[in-house]
């Protein structure tokens, strides 16, 4: 039956909705977890907050088991989940240009509307500096235009790559999850920080 | 975290449970919730959901859908773009392609689309295949046979070649009273047009004129969720 607007069941604009209310959710929950501090953040890099590794792992797994068990019942067709193309190139550039405005900022994209929400102004002055990257990457677009579609993957998965099943994959990715957890709380105890 | 020493004579049983639990450290509870998962979506089949083939009322309620069509504009587009995601096949004989193909396009004429030689290329995750020829009808076969076959990734120019020379190489410009959104269509026509073959680029001033409602597209086609943190 899913995914719900691939198959009709529900309408662009219900679609629409239903992605403005999960964002809500998604923006209080991280606001919730404590996201808006930048110094909690920028802990991960650091190691004395680990919760920035905690969320998205754990946000990876759910996701990940969530999509095979539904699969598995025949709630969903994996089929049409869309899945990311990979430009081998841009990624490398894109994730150290995000990492070092991440270790320099102390937020990442969404991170930083959530606090800007909350009134921090150092987030703000973090948007305004994702703006100029917008506006530089647009104007320029020629310049990287090579470079941005360099090597091109299609849309392959680990599981794939490795010649496992979905949910072999997903069982190594928990027990890696799990022992990252591990060395994280261990680093919370190494390299303790009061107050931040 | 280290458990509190309770008396079990002064609490009840129940109570000492719930301490316990809530002394469990958070990671190891999360294991003990995702570690026996793991196991079992390790150890079913997959996709038990996945048919090969379509039945015929899928096969149908796709073609009535339309779901296999894509636009000369998003083509135009991506041509424009240099995307590397799509790969345009002529089915029409080598003659004709030979005569005249769209930038970049590769033969597979109609009558060899089963041959051994062409199933890497059609049955493939990795790029959109885009079927043409002049009409629609060669590349619907074309797309109908590929389908059925299970193969996905497969689509067809819509309005074929004769549609695209009317829309991107020579698009007729729209009347003084057309809206501003076909104006707009104009201008990107012709703009795509003579990046994609050369040429120079004017734009259009729409008129002044209040104009009837732009045309309403349905919009069925899946499209990609971006996501992010």
């Amino acid at each position: 039956m899913g995914p719900l607007i691939v198959n009709d069941i529900i309408s662009q604009n219900t679609n629409f909705l239903l992605a403005f209310l999960i964002g809500v959710g998604f923006g209080f929950v991280l606001e919730a977890s404590g996201f808006s501090s930048s110094r909690k953040l920028a802990g991960v890099f650091y190691g004395y907050d680990t919760v920035v590794l905690k969320v998205f792992f754990t946000a990876a797994i759910t996701g990940m088991l969530g999509l095979l068990f539904m699969s598995l019942f025949g709630w969903i067709d994996l089929n049409f989940i869309y899945v990311n193309p990979t430009y081998v190139t841009s990624t490398l550039v894109g994730g150290v240009i995000m990492g070092a405005g991440f270790i320099m900022g102390g937020f990442c994209p969404g991170t930083s509307f959530c606090a800007a929400s909350i009134g921090k102004i150092d987030a703000m002055v973090f948007i305004g500096g994702l703006f100029i990257g917008v506006l530089i990457f647009t104007e320029g677009y020629p310049f990287w235009e090579t470079m941005f579609n360099a090597n091109y993957l299609g849309s392959p998965k680990l599981n794939e790559i490795f010649g496992w099943s979905q949910g072999f994959l997903t069982f190594i990715i928990i027990l890696v999850a799990l022992a990252m957890f591990w060395v994280g709380e261990w680093a919370e105890k190494k390299f303790p920080q009061e107050e931040y | 975290m280290g458990r509190k020493e309770i008396s079990p004579g002064r609490v009840l049983i129940k109570k000492n449970q719930d301490m316990q639990l809530k002394n469990i450290n958070p990671r190891i509870l999360l294991a003990l919730f995702v570690i026996p998962l793991g196991i079992i979506i390790a150890a079913v089949p997959e996709n038990t959901t996945k048919q090969y083939k379509l039945t015929a009322q899928e096969l149908l309620d796709e073609v009535q859908a339309g779901y296999q069509y894509i636009t000369t504009d998003e083509v135009a587009e991506k041509l424009v773009q240099k995307d590397p995601s799509i790969q345009l096949i002529d089915v029409r004989n080598s003659d004709d392609y030979e005569t005249y193909h769209l930038p970049g396009a590769i033969n597979i004429p109609l009558s060899d689309i089963l041959s051994d030689e062409y199933v890497d290329i059609l049955d493939q995750g990795m790029r959109l295949n885009i079927f043409y020829s002049n009409g629609t009808v060669h590349s619907n076969e074309a797309w109908m046979i590929t389908r059925q076959l299970g193969y996905e990734n497969n689509y067809v120019l819509q309005g074929g070649l004769n549609y695209w020379v009317e829309t991107i190489m020579s698009p007729e410009k729209p009347a003084i009273t057309s809206s501003n959104d076909e104006f707009a269509k104009y201008d990107f026509r012709k703009a795509a047009g003579s990046a994609i073959y050369g040429g120079s680029v004017e734009v259009t001033e729409p008129a002044e004129q209040s104009s009837p409602l732009p045309e309403v597209k349905k919009k069925t086609k899946k499209k990609g969720v971006q996501g992010g943190c």
